[in-house]
């Protein structure tokens, strides 16, 4: 009896906690588009090197990991990455050069070397809409959609796990974009994505992001652990980065054609 | 018996408000709960390990059944406006909310992936409609150079393309259909035309076409069987009698399945049939033996004559009802549901149908009175010249009729060899239908529009990147399809990874190969995954590279068809072997085969066990087994010459044209039961032999005789029908009909008749 009494008091304060903390949006906070800019510009630092784990996982509960290493480095208008498989064995060091540009206008040059075939491809495609990696994350859902290109609207303020978040619905601004929504919890002040939702053209929900760790690493705010889920599908990509350096002083050189053959 | 007699006659009001009653609960319930299976999956059992294979495969692979459109145009179909259609039609149908976006494929939707020297492109064939003449003829060599889109989403002759989109098993309605319908040909002008095809738009209409058909038959023949009854019975009260009992019997047996929630099979549609040609039989027997009690006794009340048309006749009526129901409930023992309730509720029907002669008859009668034509007109009663005649010949011709029925029996022997088996769904279908012109012309454009999944297993990890195992699996499809007319095309893994190789070595043609390396392989795979769609992938291969989905298209969906491709499949089971690798196969048309197969298998076992259980119920009721057999001859003949002309009319086995084994069952068992009680009768009172045949015919004979040409005429009607199972179904019953018949007042005739006495 006692028992059930404090486990309904427990509720009560539970709810009350929730109400008061789904407070409605007040004239002093950023505009929604802010928000948005602050999440896409948040500084990672100028380079940085790691393995990512990659664990997909199919309906079934079948499991395949990945393990990829890879070097990053900002140029200011763009981005250059580099990635060798390490595992599974049979692709051991293939490999992946991007380099990505701010300006939208501007078409991504990527590369493919293939060790079997020991023969570097340049690869054109319309990759913003690919999945990377054969996982459930577009390059777009990794950072790479412009906040100019969805309109964006604070729905409200609330938190989650401890944390003070900007709810911001966003939709496209052309016509037969995959999503036709997105619904982001972006923490304040760390510029995270917490958690995202994603709708479909139908309107139905596809995939919800969740940011499961996240650090400050030399005073950047990274996310170092994040899943996916396509709820349709009902497949999962468990992302996690590990022996993460960031500043870590990446040479320039790396990003060619010539290092994609060596490979590790 | 006597007791029963005497029930109808001293309570017809209470009998006739009793089944008012009844009749009421059951309509209301079949009016509410009534349902049409659709989902054919439903039918089979679950837990055959065949089935369980198939399921278990098609949730690995994703296999699901394909609505195919095809989209025609005479002239070509690469120009603007065409192409146009193609684009909108493919997002009308990714707006339908039966259909997954994803699950809709098209030349606008399928992606290319080209080699050049340095660069590899992966795009859509096109994203905005090509207008200009050059880059018309760009996307025609894009398509002609890639082989996993040419001859599969566009034809050869480049005058139909392809869209297909995958639903759920129990997605499909005539309300989905029509809308489909509406939403393609929306599409249509001039120079565009469009079909539609795949087996869900078969399987699904099959499974309305049947009972509606059915719905639209059955009250003509009803029609005809009232005229003819009518003929043979002179009298309105007597005609209609008859009728509402068969009526009744029908609306009890499936009011009692809407009761029960068992849902209407599409076997279930024969269940009236049985029910008419039984329910028929009964009253007329007792109606018979009524007039000719009156003739015999003019002087009798109502109520005496009554009483003794049940106590005579009760007898063979209740034997040869109660065989025919224990001989439906062997059908019990099928593997399969439909094929069980049908046998169940058949019973009930057939009891039912016993009950509603035995009781309501006599209590309408009772109430309305006797109808004047029975009543003695003062006239002695006579043997019908026929009667006699046919008795005549048929003793003086014994040896004849014993030659005879052998040499019948012999050919049909002969005919029954030729019998097949088929489980085809298009084959249902009128030849100029619709349906079956559309699967035509994508059997003539296409690779085919039946879809054989073969399933290649190994223990081994990554076993699909190895390149002997792709090599054979390769060469497997290469050289079933260059052998076997049926087989229009196959795809896999190996497509894939054959595309790549030739993609990456600049598209040189000879690339066109499986690569001798398994990192070569895991690499295009991964390749594959990065830049097409892996849901692509996923469906030949699963997530371990342990197995992999080979899709071989056919040309048609018949048994015959599917077993010499499974054949050619299985030479090749021993090379597999050895590198670790087993064959199984999935999907729907492999699924019906192996179905229609188990519905044979069954319906032949209990066809078998009810002969058995007949005799012995007819060997104890009559406490002599010759007796049983003798009786069991009729049966024997129907079934084996219904067979036998099945066989010779290449009419093919199927799960329809199977049961109606039972229905030549039930009729035999009625006729044999009721000629050799009467016989047994008369032979008490003649001594001479010939004289209790005579009166037998004359007496039993005759009933039998009626009842013959009655469900004969009805049934003729059915050869009208618009579904060519239907018109088999008619057709058949009347053949059974006609040779139950013979079989009793001859063959059956000369070995009751060389018995030298009966016991009591």
């Amino acid at each position: 009896m006692l028992q059930s009494l404090k486990i309904k008091s427990y509720l009560c304060a539970l709810l009350l906690l929730a109400t008061a903390a789904g407070k409605t949006v007040s004239a002093q906070e950023p505009s929604a588009l802010k928000i948005i800019e602050n999440v896409y510009n948040r500084d990672e630092g100028e380079s940085r090197i790691g393995k990512i784990r990659m664990t997909l996982i199919n309906n079934r509960d079948n499991k395949r990991i990945r393990e990829i290493q890879q070097y990053v480095k900002d140029y200011g208008d763009m981005d250059k990455i580099i990635m060798f498989f390490i595992t599974p064995a049979d692709v051991r060091n293939t490999s992946f050069l991007s380099w990505s540009y701010d300006d939208e206008s501007k078409v991504d040059n990527q590369w493919i070397y293939l060790p079997a075939l020991k023969k570097v491809k340049r690869i054109s495609s319309d990759s913003k809409k690919d999945y990377f990696m054969g996982s459930d994350f577009t390059y777009d859902d990794m950072g790479d959609r412009h906040p100019n290109a969805d309109n964006h609207k604070l729905l409200r303020t609330e938190t989650m796990n401890d944390e003070e978040c900007y709810v911001i619905e966003s939709i496209p601004k052309e016509r037969g974009y995959m999503y036709s929504k997105k619904v982001t919890w972006v923490i304040k002040d760390k510029w995270i994505e917490l958690k995202k939702t994603f709708y479909d053209e139908d309107g139905e929900l596809l995939k919800n992001l969740t940011s499961l760790e996240y650090s400050l690493i030399k005073g950047y705010w990274f996310v170092t652990h994040l899943e996916m889920h396509n709820v349709q599908k009902n497949h999962r990509t468990d992302m996690q980065f590990i022996e993460l350096e960031l500043d870590a002083g990446v040479d320039d050189n790396l990003f060619t054609e010539r290092m994609m053959s060596l490979g590790l | 018996m006597k007791k029963i007699s005497q029930l109808a006659t001293k309570y017809p009001w209470l009998i006739l408000s009793a089944i008012l009653i009844v009749t009421v609960y059951f309509t209301v319930q079949m009016m509410n709960n009534s349902r049409l299976e659709t989902d054919l999956d439903e039918y089979m059992p679950q837990t055959h390990p065949a089935f369980m294979y198939s399921d278990s495969a098609e949730a690995i692979f994703n296999i699901k059944d394909g609505i195919l459109i095809a989209l025609e145009n005479k002239n070509g179909i690469y120009n603007t406006n065409t192409l146009r259609k193609v684009k909108e039609l493919t997002k009308a149908l990714q707006d339908m909310k039966e259909i997954e976006r994803g699950d809709v494929n098209s030349l606008y939707e399928a992606e290319n992936i080209v080699g050049t020297d340095g660069a590899l492109d992966v795009t859509p064939f096109y994203d905005e409609v090509p207008d200009t003449p050059e880059a018309l003829e760009k996307l025609r060599n894009n398509v002609r150079s890639n082989e996993i889109v040419y001859g599969r989403i566009v034809s050869n002759d480049e005058t139909v393309t392809i869209l297909t989109a995958e639903i759920e098993d129990d997605v499909f309605s005539i309300d989905f259909y029509n809308k489909l319908l509406d939403t393609a040909k929306d599409f249509e002008d001039e120079e565009n035309a469009i079909y539609i095809a795949g087996k869900p738009i078969v399987e699904g209409t099959l499974v309305f076409l049947a009972p509606k058909d059915m719905q639209q038959m059955v009250p003509i023949v009803v029609l005809v069987i009232i005229i003819v009854l009518f003929i043979a019975l002179r009298s309105i009260k007597t005609t209609l009698l008859t009728l509402l009992g068969v009526v009744l019997s029908i609306i009890w047996a499936f009011g009692l399945m809407a009761a029960v929630g068992v849902p209407i099979y599409s076997v279930a549609t024969i269940l009236p049939v049985m029910l008419i040609a039984m329910g028929v039989a009964y009253a007329i027997h007792l109606f018979n033996h009524l007039k000719i009690f009156l003739t015999r006794n003019p002087e009798a009340t109502r109520a005496e004559a009554l009483r003794n048309m049940v106590r005579v006749m009760g007898r063979p009526v209740v034997i040869s009802a109660t065989t025919t129901a224990v001989g439906f409930m062997s059908l019990l023992t099928s593997e399969v549901y439909p094929i069980k309730y049908f046998g169940l509720f058949t019973a009930f029907g057939v009891v039912v149908a016993l009950a509603l002669s035995l009781l309501m008859l006599p209590a309408a009668l009772m109430l309305m009175g006797i109808p004047k034509n029975m009543l003695s007109t003062g006239a002695k009663e006579r043997n019908h010249p026929l009667a006699v005649g046919l008795t005549k010949w048929v003793l003086s011709h014994q040896k004849g009729v014993v030659i005879g029925s052998v040499i019948v029996i012999l050919l049909s022997g002969w005919g029954i060899q030729k019998v097949w088996i088929n489980s085809s769904f298009i084959d249902k279908f009128n030849k100029d239908s619709d349906i079956v012109l559309t699967d035509q012309l994508i059997n003539e454009k296409f690779g085919g529009t039946t879809i054989l999944n073969v399933v290649l297993n190994s223990s081994d990890l990554d076993a699909f990147k190895q390149p002997d195992i792709l090599r054979l699996a390769d060469k497997m499809q290469v050289e079933v399809d260059a052998e076997l007319e049926e087989v229009g095309n196959t795809f896999s893994l190996t497509h894939f990874l054959k595309r790549m190789n030739q993609v990456l070595h600049s598209d040189s043609a000879e690339y066109y190969t499986i690569p001798d390396s398994q990192d070569l392989n895991a690499q295009y795979l991964l390749l594959y995954e990065m830049s097409g769609d892996p849901d692509n992938l996923w469906k030949q291969v699963d997530y371990d590279f342990s197995r992999a989905n080979l899709t071989f298209q056919l040309k048609g969906d018949d048994t015959k068809t599917i077993k010499a491709v499974l054949d050619r499949i299985d030479s090749y089971k021993d090379d597999f072997e050895e590198l670790g690798v087993t064959i199984r196969y999935a999907g729907s048309g492999y699924k019906a085969m192996v179905f229609t197969q188990l519905i044979l298998d069954g319906q032949i076992q209990s066809l078998a066990l009810s002969l058995l259980i007949i005799i012995v119920i007819l060997a104890i009721t009559y406490r002599e087994i010759s007796v049983g057999l003798i009786a069991s001859v009729p049966i024997l003949i129907t079934t084996v010459v219904s067979f036998g002309v099945m066989g010779f009319l290449n009419v093919p086995l199927s799960t329809t044209t199977a049961l109606l084994a039972s229905i030549a069952m039930g009729v035999g068992i009625d006729y044999a039961v009721h000629f050799i009680e009467r016989y047994r009768d008369y032979r008490k009172i003649h001594t001479d032999k010939t004289q209790a045949a005579i009166a037998t015919m004359n007496h039993t004979g005759r009933a039998i005789m009626f009842n013959a040409i009655i469900v004969i005429s009805g049934f003729l009607v059915m050869l009208f029908s618009v579904f060519p199972p239907n018109r088999e179904l008619g057709a058949l019953i009347s053949l059974n009909m006609f040779t139950s018949f013979v079989g009793t007042v001859t063959i059956m005739l000369v070995l009751i008749n060389r018995k030298k006495k009966f016991k009591d």
